[in-house]
């Protein structure tokens, strides 16, 4: 196919607005798909996502088109995640499109990550068709939307397109816009071959599959590729189009959209944002934007008996494969014993990954509370990396500590902008402008510490606006911080597992804040439990488990035997659950439970 | 060995009880109902007749429900058919549980005359309000009426059961109730901490923030009183919840304790036969139904293994205040306890939670009340 008859673009929207139910309209209403074999939702094929209704890997899905104009078009359609945590994947999805679709609801209007992607969007040069979806419910407001388009983004409202993904009603029009409205790709067919990864994949049988973007030249089958960011080489035995399910191709030109399978072993051999190239007659420059994926948030992950730290390998390991940006190293824990330091691109990262060791793999899992990457400049000048409390240097040799800082967008309604500053002030936010997108609607934005944001920031700020505040933020850089470290002492004994590193104002109010939650998530035991929060040597807070004084059947008769069976072994399997430190039965949530604090 | 029987008919349901019963209807429908049920459980035990052979049966209880309910000469006959069918001893244990406000000195001297030999009264409390709050027919006044023709019947060993924790109850009123029980003259007493059934209404109030029940700290001192009061006055504490006079354990009772083999008989009673554990299902309909058919209506029966078996023998032997022999087990099983739970014994031997003594493994006074996390080591 020429240049001229592709299109390339992606969706992008805010969480739920409808993202996924108009990719699938547009796979259906082109055939690509039929109705009776489409599952719901196509585009998001891991059942993790569907529950949690997030998109967390991109694919890519090849339609034909033929247009009005009576001319057959290949649209090529990149699906984006919608979360904050993969903000960079997001980027090198749109980085190979020319063209996106802006879904808008159209009765909640514009959202933080509506605008967030949209920048993005922007960034990357691309043709932007504003799509107001929903317009079939009730509430559908598409004239204030379009009043906002044009209040704040500037886009002319004619230029919007109105549909419902759910009825189907406006389909063609996007498809006739996408035609008429987004440039084709201008690639040099004659230069070296540069393509760009966006995303890839393991499969169990063919290893890692990238998925790219030709940019200049040609990739055919039997050539051997060079990745320019490691200079690893693999001869390609396979390339093909998502029509949806994998349709082989010999090559793959300029401005073509496919997958790619060279016997790579796992997909840090294809890193998002890389540059391939044909190793015979390589590129000089790679195409611009790679950066490896970095995490930005670590925590320990240890099994719950010991004899599972292998398995606990095996399977970040195995998660690994598919996932470059998960990180982790073996690590040791007084109280836990040994487990892994992991990291993650972000909280959801986190939740994603230990939900799947948990369910596909069948561990039981200790998550300590997530911590952020502090520089800790030390008084003989050096500079140490720190994203576990237990190992913070002691005191005496710390010249001072900086924290990570991003800069935080929330758009809220008028009404509960005093709400959403309360809470940034009490997260140590500091604030840096406030704009008005409609007379109704404001964006705030505001520099706040990452930690502060990895403990329940997003929740309570739902809570505080009534579910209405939404959030984008990014990495903006370290700033000095006066933080401290924060001890557990259960029975007398420090937990390391347990400590964790707060703000120096904040310090005693969360002290006594996890002291009380732990009281309350550590079951009565034998012995009463004693627990108290320290900083250095100052205890700030004291609770008491008190001891258990009762756990017995009054009754166990000839019909109360298996049933007394049952109930034992239900108490034995929770029992499982508990890590033994010392003589203290601790339960899992225990190490997650500074999150929960104020 | 013994017989279970259930009578799951009661006059008025207790709002505590998750037992199988149905309220009854008028005296004439009853009666019928009653009939029908009594041939079905005749049926009953002619089919475990020939699978439970010859081995001799010492004990006979008759629980419920309400079985004072039952017209007594129908209970009668039904217990003379029972010991002429089954292999029963010349003078077994004959227990029935009673209800003091249906119990009558007739009724009494009827079921003295096949065997009946043991009462349990249904006593709970002795206050008319707690009695009220739990939904008991019976008044504390009729308690003592119960007991005197019991006695006219020539029925000399009688249990009453108590319950403590009930709501609004207070240490006071409790040890009001052990007072005004133990002038009675019981040769034994079982006093049960309040469970909260799932299901039962009591449960859904307390739940619901309606009714208010003392917790288990409360519990566990009224326990602690129960021990104390009952002690002094001569009182042997065998099981958790049982105490009596010397010579007056409750032999049907500690064939459960024991993990013996027992025949189980009417809708919604357990049975242990050869290592198969039952559970008729809990539906009198269906049970009489079924048993026209000659056929058991189980909702659920399942085989023991033999490990199993020494897991659960060693889960309801702790119960008891004397333990578990080392060579009453060996015998049974050709292996010493020691063998199979070391590790467990160990760990709750370090806790103060057990007490290994002249060759009998037993709870300590600390252990009594965390009985549960004795008893679930021996489950592998």
């Amino acid at each position: 196919m020429v240049q001229k008859n592709i299109r390339n673009f992606c969706i992008i929207a805010h969480i739920d607005h409808g993202k996924s139910t108009l990719a699938d309209r547009i796979l259906e209403y082109t055939g690509t798909v039929s109705k009776r074999e489409m599952a719901e939702q196509m585009l998001d094929s891991m059942d993790l996502e569907r529950e949690r209704g997030i998109t967390i890997k991109l694919k890519a899905v090849r339609l034909t088109y033929r247009a009005q104009d009576g001319e057959e078009y290949i649209l090529n359609l990149i699906d984006t995640p919608g979360h904050v945590d993969f903000s960079y994947e997001v980027s090198r999805s749109l980085a190979a499109c020319e063209g996106a679709l802006l879904v808008i609801d159209a009765s909640q209007g514009i959202e933080a990550q509506t605008l967030a992607n949209l920048y993005l969007a922007l960034d990357h040069d691309l043709e932007i068709i504003p799509v107001i979806n929903k317009i079939d419910l009730p509430n559908a407001d598409p004239a204030r939307v379009i009043k906002e388009l044009e209040d704040s983004i500037g886009i002319p409202g004619d230029e919007a397109v109105l549909v419902s993904a759910r009825t189907g009603q406006g389909i063609e029009d996007i498809l006739e816009h996408i035609v008429a409205r987004i440039p084709a790709p201008k690639g040099d067919i004659e230069a070296p071959t540069r393509a760009m990864i966006f995303d890839s994949h393991y499969d169990q049988y063919r290893g890692a599959v990238a998925y790219a973007r030709v940019v200049d030249g040609t990739i055919k089958v039997g050539d051997i590729i060079q990745m320019m960011s490691s200079g690893r080489k693999f001869e390609v035995s396979d390339l093909g189009v998502l029509r949806p399910n994998l349709v082989r191709v010999e090559s793959l030109g300029p401005g073509d959209v496919g997958c790619l399978i060279a016997s790579m072993k796992d997909v840090r051999d294809t890193r998002v944002g890389d540059t391939v190239t044909i190793a015979s007659r390589p590129a000089t420059e790679p195409l611009a934007g790679y950066r490896p994926a970095k995490p930005m948030v670590y925590c320990g992950l240890y099994p719950v008996v010991n004899e599972e730290y292998t398995a606990l390998r095996d399977a970040l390991d195995k998660l690994q494969l598919n996932d470059a940006a998960l990180t982790y190293e073996a690590e040791s824990s007084v109280a836990l014993g040994f487990g892994y330091r992991c990291g993650f691109l972000g909280l959801l990262h986190l939740e994603i990954v230990q939900e799947r060791l948990e369910r596909e793999f069948d561990l039981n899992l200790i998550t300590t509370a997530p911590s952020v990457v502090y520089q800790v400049v030390l008084t003989n000048g050096s500079v140490m990396e720190v994203d576990n409390p237990a190992s913070l240097p002691p005191i005496t040799s710390i010249d001072h500590i900086k924290e990570p800082f991003v800069t935080a967008s929330i758009m809220v309604p008028d009404e509960f902008v005093g709400a959403v500053m309360d809470v940034c002030q009490d997260r140590r936010g500091v604030f840096v402008n406030m704009e008005y997108i409609t007379p109704e609607r404001a964006r705030l934005e505001y520099h706040l510490p990452l930690a502060e944001i990895i403990m329940d920031f997003f929740d309570r700020l739902k809570s505080r606006t009534k579910g209405y505040a939404s959030l984008d933020y990014e990495f903006m850089g370290y700033r000095e911080s006066k933080v401290v470290k924060l001890d557990i002492l259960l029975n007398g004994s420090p937990v390391d597992a347990l400590s964790c590193i707060v703000h120096q104002d904040k310090a005693s109010s969360r002290g006594r804040g996890l002291a009380e939650k732990l009281k309350d998530v550590i079951p009565r035991q034998q012995f009463e439990v004693p627990i108290q929060a320290a900083i250095g040597n100052k205890i700030i807070a004291r609770e008491t488990v008190r001891a258990l004084r009762k756990d017995v059947l009054a009754k166990c008769y000839g019909g109360d035997i298996s049933r007394k069976r049952k109930l034992l072994e239900k108490q034995k399997e929770g029992k499982k659950r508990m890590k033994s430190l010392g003589s203290v039965e601790v339960p899992q949530e225990a190490f997650m439970a500074i999150l929960k604090v104020d | 060995m013994g017989v279970y029987v259930h009578i799951p008919f009661c006059a008025q349901k207790c709002n505590y009880c998750d037992f199988h019963s149905v309220v009854v209807g008028d005296e004439e429908s009853f009666s019928s109902v009653a009939d029908n049920y009594l041939l079905s459980l005749r049926q009953e035990a002619l089919y475990y007749r020939k699978i439970w052979g010859q081995e001799p049966l010492d004990t006979l209880f008759i629980g419920g429900g309400t079985p004072s309910l039952l017209p007594p000469d129908k209970l009668a006959s039904f217990i003379l058919f029972l010991r002429e069918e089954l292999p029963f001893v010349k003078h077994p244990e004959i227990s029935m549980e009673a209800n003091p406000h249906s119990l009558t000195a007739e009724g009494a001297k009827i079921l003295k005359d096949v065997g009946v030999n043991r009462v349990s009264l249904g006593v709970q409390a002795f206050q008319d309000d707690l009695l009220l709050a739990i939904g008991r027919i019976h008044r504390s006044e009729e308690v003592g009426g119960s007991v005197l023709a019991l006695r006219e019947a020539g029925i000399t060993n009688i249990n009453l059961d108590l319950i403590f924790g009930l709501p609004g109850q207070t240490n006071e009123d409790w040890v009001k109730t052990l007072e005004a029980a133990l002038e009675l003259e019981p040769t034994h007493l079982s006093c049960y901490g309040l469970i909260l059934e799932e299901g039962t209404p009591l449960t859904t109030w307390v739940n619901a923030g309606l009714v208010e029940v003392p917790g288990d700290d409360q519990q566990a001192v009224m326990y602690e009183t129960t021990c104390r009061m009952l002690k002094a006055a001569g009182f042997e504490h065998y099981e958790i919840s049982n105490f009596c006079l010397p010579g007056f354990r409750s032999q049907h009772n500690l064939l459960y304790w024991h993990n013996r083999s027992f025949i189980g008989l009417g809708s919604g009673a357990t049975g242990y036969i050869q290592r198969l554990r039952y559970r008729n299902a809990a539906d009198v309909d269906g049970f009489m139904e079924t048993w026209n058919e000659g056929i058991p209506y189980y909702e659920e029966s399942a085989t023991v293994s033999i490990e199993q078996e020494m897991d659960e023998t060693m889960m309801v032997g702790m119960r008891l205040l004397q333990g578990v022999e080392e060579e009453w087990f060996r015998n049974r099983y050709q292996v010493s306890y020691w063998e199979l739970y070391r590790g467990a014994i160990e760990e709750l031997l370090q806790r103060d939670l057990v007490e290994y003594k002249e060759g009998w493994l037993r709870v300590t006074p600390t252990g009594l009340l965390l009985e549960n996390q004795v008893s679930s080591a021996f489950l592998r």
